[in-house]
């Protein structure tokens, strides 16, 4: 089985949130980055899919030279090679724009499957890889924890809310979006460290891909949110400070 | 163009309460913007549905009918809005974020050209949308550019189903046209996990009990405020070690991590072993009698006081919210 | 009156058939020897030789040599009564040296000794001293052994022993008989064969039983590491740690056919004193069975069928096995050693400690907390900000940083600093030392994080480190010393007991019981410092087992970050056990070890004495309560 892992390197998930000098994103001096967690997941299940199954599991991410430390632990953990597509300015295309210039990189490698983690820790849209499978013209499915490979094609178990789950079937080739704790993630050894150093990386700049983006949804502006995360003690008596509670917490926290 | 279309999902035969929110967040939006709002109906239930939804200050209610629409498949939910939309071509088409959404609304916007803007928290002037970044500790504003229908999907709890504003609204049908063999996933009867374990690990919402409880023939009461609360009941170590509550209830380094959206601390002070099986918690409560008890710097919201008199009170308010 | 005027009887007149019998006896015995001792000494020096390993300074191994070997002073020490007792079979041993040699000489015509000279006479008495007191020691030992069968010396009856100590005995006996008998007496002849025999079967006998350590134990004591627990280097691309025997080095091979079963490890190791399966006289005597089964060129992996991946991870490396030791194994780095190789190579699977891992790999602390927490903490208390112009940097770790109980220790520790008028400052961003990884045997994200904080040292310019944390003190000065030059760093008694003459003495009645820990007693002898600064604040009251014998808490090797234990909980046992000395106060020195025994004392309920770090101790007799 040929599987393509889409990844992004992302925002260390407590890096410090400074807004910069155009307004329109983060402060990025300073700033750590790691592979996006969910992504991470659909790492793993390509590796376990390889292990079972065999054959190749290549990562693909586009960003700028920065990224380079993320390739080669995804390479440290097990994929085959890397797919590199050099993009200084990835935050001035939208989702679709992101995913064309993707599945420019994935067509001419005629994949099995294709996994992308469920969304990403820094924008958190959750669409790239439901747009790559369009763009791919392939059968998908989302939100997925477990996958089975068939004789006709692939099982999947997909989460749904509150607790239910569903099972799908597909063919192959498709596209999946992987959701995080479907599997237990492995760490990065020194064995896989060592060994990615022999591992390929090859680099395509976005220009090559010949990809036109002008974006259909422009992130105009970036705001710190006005609540910072702060403890709100409630006072009154027990039921006064009761009541308040779930109030607060059906139209502020919105969690009930 | 059309105006605003809001695509409503059913729940149990009936129309969700987050697919209300939307309804209600295309009626501001229709107001922002000097459009009309509309609903769609799509999937199975849609004479029902679109009985609901034409009680409210709608101008059409439209039911996508089709037998191949009867279960949800990204491919046939695509095809019918999209034959839908090239048909009507609204302006907006807004939809409740559910994970169904999730699954083949960026697929039908990337196939009209467009992008979904999703998740959206807000909206004002412009109209720009606001959706939250960095896992909520940024906010961003997204404006829609170029021609074409802008594709919106709303927060659940963004927008109050309670604000929906009545009416009557005019009930048409629509029919797509789908072949079985473009319909290339097979989805089979949801299915709940494994009941019989006890899985904090999933849960989405729990009470954890601690030392505060101080005596096992309190622990119901906590029962009591997971059960109305459709909770799952945990517990910090101490608690597990007494055996007061089965080891597979502790929370903690050494015991499960939870991830809830919903965690209540209910006497529980905060040693650090605790904090870090936590710390993946949305949103999280203590409710402890000691001010300066650690567990209140990681809690989103706190009650200093006898948990013997708030746990009781916090259970009745949850009762009488559900009405 | 015999026994004085008494001379050691020695045959006479060995005829050509008995000279040249006596001669292939001893060729026969010695190829015997060789025979096996050839095959140890080949697969000890097949193995690999060990990274990082310097003879010189040459001073403190010669000092331990004459110490723990020569005078015994651990074996006596540590067992007192057996202890003596094989003492003095050793001594009987040197002492005999001249004796044995001479017997045999006399066999083939040449003796050297005139039993009836005053050298003689002086040297065969002093040897029968020497005998009695060996005769005595060995038949207590076989008592201890067979009879009395304390449960550390293992379940199985050892025949071998048995055997030898009869031919140890029966040696004593021959030599002490030869004093009631005459030259020309034909029982003197036979005594003499006797003896004879049981030498030469003893010589046979050595390489291929424990009492190998009679030759190697001096070279293992000698050839030690050089350092307590020291882990060593892992050198080039391919090295992982101990998977295969291909992976033993020299001195694990030496250490590996050095032990004598004595189980003085197992009987203090807190893992195998609360039901776990480890064991760490097995683990020793498995790299044997595969040295002697497969030898140091084999690929079969160590962890398997000779030692077991789950005993290998129960260890809290609290050293108390390796401190015991009388022969110089070095049971720490074989350990972690093994746990390197299941860990640099993925064999191992563990949830938790996949989790630790991961959070050390993304984040900058041990429990997966945002290092936001830790600022906020900074703050919140209005700890200093280290600017490279005040004297101390104090490091918080992960347990000061995060932990509600070891932010208090820091919070006190900071009002004892600021009353002695001591500056010091904190680092802006820490990141965990790496302790619990480089336990655990991974050694990827260990060396990132020693790179990156030698690196914020550096740029810090912080010369002298000062830590509440004995874990984070020796992981900052020995192990960062793999990757850079850490700056100097010690421990806040240290730091205390130097101050103790400005520190006010309270006087309150209360006694306080200290427990010792690990990281700072065995492996940075620090006993009498914290001691020092619990005494200002109370009566000192000894522990059952304190100072070097202090007992595990239990949380060391990474294992507090890992899931439940198996059997007893280890900080119980220990809790317990301080509970018992009956001091209203347990004092501290590690926020790991008060962390561990919080929960077992607090359900002591309201009779439990109270848990304080020595910092608490201290700052609660400074006589203004200001803010820090």
């Amino acid at each position: 089985m040929k599987i393509i892992v889409a990844i992004k390197q992302v925002p260390e998930r407590d890096a410090q949130v400074r807004i910069d000098a155009s307004g329109k994103w983060i402060e990025e001096s300073g700033v750590q980055f790691a592979l996006n967690e969910s992504d991470a997941y659909a790492l793993e299940e390509a590796l376990q899919l390889k292990e079972k199954h065999g054959g190749e599991v290549v990562v693909l991410t586009a960003g700028p030279e920065r990224v380079g430390p993320t390739i080669r632990e995804a390479l440290a953990k097990g994929a085959d090679r890397a797919i590199h597509i050099d993009c200084a300015d990835l935050g001035s295309r939208d989702a679709l724009g992101v995913a064309k210039l993707l599945a420019a990189a994935v067509k001419p490698e005629n994949p099995d499957l294709v996994l992308t983690g469920l969304q990403s820790d820094d924008l958190g849209l959750g669409q790239t890889g439901v747009i790559l499978a369009e763009l791919l013209g392939l059968p998908h499915s989302s939100l997925i924890l477990h996958v089975e490979k068939t004789d006709t094609g692939l099982t999947v178990k997909r989460e749904l809310e509150e607790g239910w789950f569903r099972t799908i079937e597909l063919p192959l080739p498709a596209v999946l979006t992987i959701q995080s704790g479907g599997n237990k993630l492995r760490y990065a050894t020194l064995m896989g460290i060592k060994r990615a150093k022999t591992k390929e990386v090859r680099t395509v700049t976005a220009a090559e891909l010949a990809v036109n983006s002008a974006p259909v949804a422009v992130l105009e502006r970036v705001a710190l949110p006005q609540k910072q995360k702060s403890t709100q003690i409630l006072p009154g008596n027990p039921k006064e400070a009761a009541a308040a509670l779930v109030e607060k917490l059906k139209f502020e926290a919105r969690v009930l | 163009m059309s105006g605003i279309w809001v695509v409503v999902e059913e729940r149990d035969g009936r129309v969700s309460r987050i697919s209300w929110e939307a309804v209600s967040a295309g009626q501001k939006l229709a107001a922002l913007t000097g459009l009309a709002a509309n609903a769609v109906v799509i999937g199975a239930q849609t004479e029902a549905l679109a009985t609901e939804v034409a009680a409210k200050a709608l101008g059409k209610a439209v039911r996508i009918v089709h037998p191949l629409l009867a279960a949800y498949t990204a491919d046939g939910f695509t095809l019918a809005l999209q034959q839908f939309i090239e048909s009507e071509k609204p302006d907006y088409v807004v939809f409740p974020h559910t994970y169904q959404v999730r699954d083949y609304a960026p697929k039908l916007a990337a196939r009209l050209g467009q992008v979904l803007i999703g998740d959206v928290t807000g909206f004002g002037e412009g109209p720009v949308f606001v959706r939250q970044l960095m896992q909520g500790r940024l906010n961003g504003s997204y404006r829609h550019s170029g021609n074409g229908p802008c594709f919106v999907s709303v927060q659940a709890g963004a927008f109050r189903a309670d604000e929906v504003q009545v009416g009557s609204a005019a009930i048409s049908a629509f029919t797509p046209t789908i072949e079985q063999a473009q319909i290339r996933t097979k989805p089979s009867e949801r299915f709940r996990g494994a009941a019989q374990t006890v899985d904090l690990g999933s849960a989405q919402l729990i009470v954890g009990v601690g030392r505060g409880i101080k005596d096992p023939a309190n622990i119901p009461i906590a029962q009591e405020l997971a059960t109305a609360l459709g909770a799952e009941l945990g517990a910090s170590r101490p608690i597990c070690d007494n055996g007061w509550l089965p080891m597979e209830r502790q929370i903690g380094s050494s015991g499960q991590t939870i991830s809830p959206k919903l965690y209540l601390a209910v006497g529980i002070s905060g040693a650090i072993q605790h904090l870090v099986g936590i710390k993946g918690s949305q949103c999280v409560v203590a409710i402890n009698k000691d001010p300066d008890a650690p567990i209140f710097e990681v809690a989103d919201y706190g009650i200093v006081g006898d948990l013997m008199e708030v746990v009781p009170a916090l259970t009745e308010a949850l009762k009488a919210a559900k009405q | 009156m015999l026994a004085l005027t008494a001379t050691l009887a020695e045959p006479q007149h060995f005829s050509l058939a008995e000279k040249l019998l006596l001669a292939a006896l001893v060729a026969a015995s010695a190829a015997g020897f060789w025979r096996r001792f050839g095959v140890v000494l080949g697969k000890i020096l097949k193995s690999k030789k060990d990274p990082g390993f310097h003879l010189f300074p040459i001073g403190k191994r010669v000092w331990d040599f004459v110490c723990e070997v020569l005078f015994q002073t651990k074996v006596i020490r540590q067992r007192p009564l057996p202890g003596l007792a094989h003492a003095f079979v050793f001594w009987g041993f040197c002492a005999f040296a001249l004796v044995t040699l001479n017997h045999f000489a006399i066999g083939l015509g040449l003796g050297f000794l005139d039993p009836a000279g005053f050298f003689g006479r002086f040297y065969t008495y002093f040897a029968a001293v020497f005998a009695l007191a060996c005769a005595a020691g060995i038949f207590g030992l076989f008592v201890r052994r067979f009879l009395v069968r304390p449960v550390w010396l293992g379940k199985k009856l050892s025949w071998e022993s048995g055997f030898i100590a009869f031919l140890i005995f029966l040696l004593m006996v021959t030599y002490l008989a030869s004093f009631f008998v005459a030259d020309s007496d034909p029982a003197t002849r036979v005594l003499w064969w006797v003896h004879s025999l049981a030498i030469l079967i003893f010589l046979v006998i050595i390489p291929h039983t424990k009492h190998l350590h009679l030759i190697l134990s001096p070279a293992t004591v000698f050839l030690s590491r050089g350092g307590f627990s020291q882990i060593p280097p892992l050198v080039g691309d391919e090295d992982f740690g101990l998977i295969a025997g291909t992976d033993l080095t020299r001195l694990a091979s030496l250490q590996a056919y050095s032990c004598v079963e004595c189980g003085r490890c197992t009987e203090h190791c807190p893992a195998a004193n609360t039901g776990k399966s480890l064991n760490p006289k097995e683990i020793i005597l498995g790299l044997r069975s595969y040295l002697n089964d497969l030898g140091p060129t084999s690929d079969e992996p160590l962890l398997g069928k000779y030692n077991a991946q789950e005993a290998a991870f129960q260890c809290t490396t609290c050293g108390a096995c390796e401190f015991q030791c009388p022969v110089g194994i070095e049971h720490v780095p074989i350990i972690v050693g093994l746990r390197r190789g299941a860990v640099n190579t993925g064999a191992w699977e563990d949830e938790y400690g996949s989790k630790l891992f991961l959070a050390l790999e993304r984040g900058a602390n041990a429990h997966g907390l945002p290092a936001s927490e830790r600022d906020k903490f900074i703050e919140k208390q209005g700890l200093p900000i280290f600017d490279g112009t005040q004297e101390y940097c104090l490091w918080l770790g992960c347990m000061g940083g995060y932990d509600p109980k070891g932010r208090e220790i820091i919070a006190d520790f900071a009002r004892v600093m600021n009353y002695l008028g001591t500056s010091f400052g904190v680092l802006r961003k820490e990141k965990c030392c790496g302790d619990p990884v480089r336990r655990l045997g991974n050694d990827l994200v260990f060396q990132q994080l020693a790179e990156s904080n030698l690196e914020v040292f550096e740029q810090n310019k912080a010369k002298k480190i000062v830590s509440i944390c004995p874990h984070c003190v020796r992981t900052i000065q020995e192990d960062w010393k793999e990757f850079g030059a850490p700056p100097q760093v010690e421990h806040h008694s240290e730091f205390l007991a130097r101050f103790a003459n400005k520190l006010p003495k309270q006087a309150n009645g209360e006694t306080i019981v200290f427990h010792d820990p690990c990281y700072l007693g065995r492996y940075r002898n620090v006993y009498e410092q914290p001691r020092t600064v619990v005494g200002l604040a109370g009566e000192l009251v000894e522990a059952p087992r304190n100072h070097e014998r202090s007992f595990c808490c239990g949380a060391g090797g990474g294992l507090v970050f890992l899931g439940e234990e198996t059997g007893d909980r280890v900080s119980k046992v220990r809790a317990a056990e301080l509970v018992a000395a009956g001091a209203t106060t347990v004092g501290t020195a590690c926020p790991f070890c008060n962390s561990m025994f919080r929960d077992a004392l607090a359900e002591k309920g309201e009779c439990a004495p109270q848990l304080l770090d020595i910092a608490q101790l201290t700052a609660r007799g400074l006589p203004t309560r200001g803010t820090s």
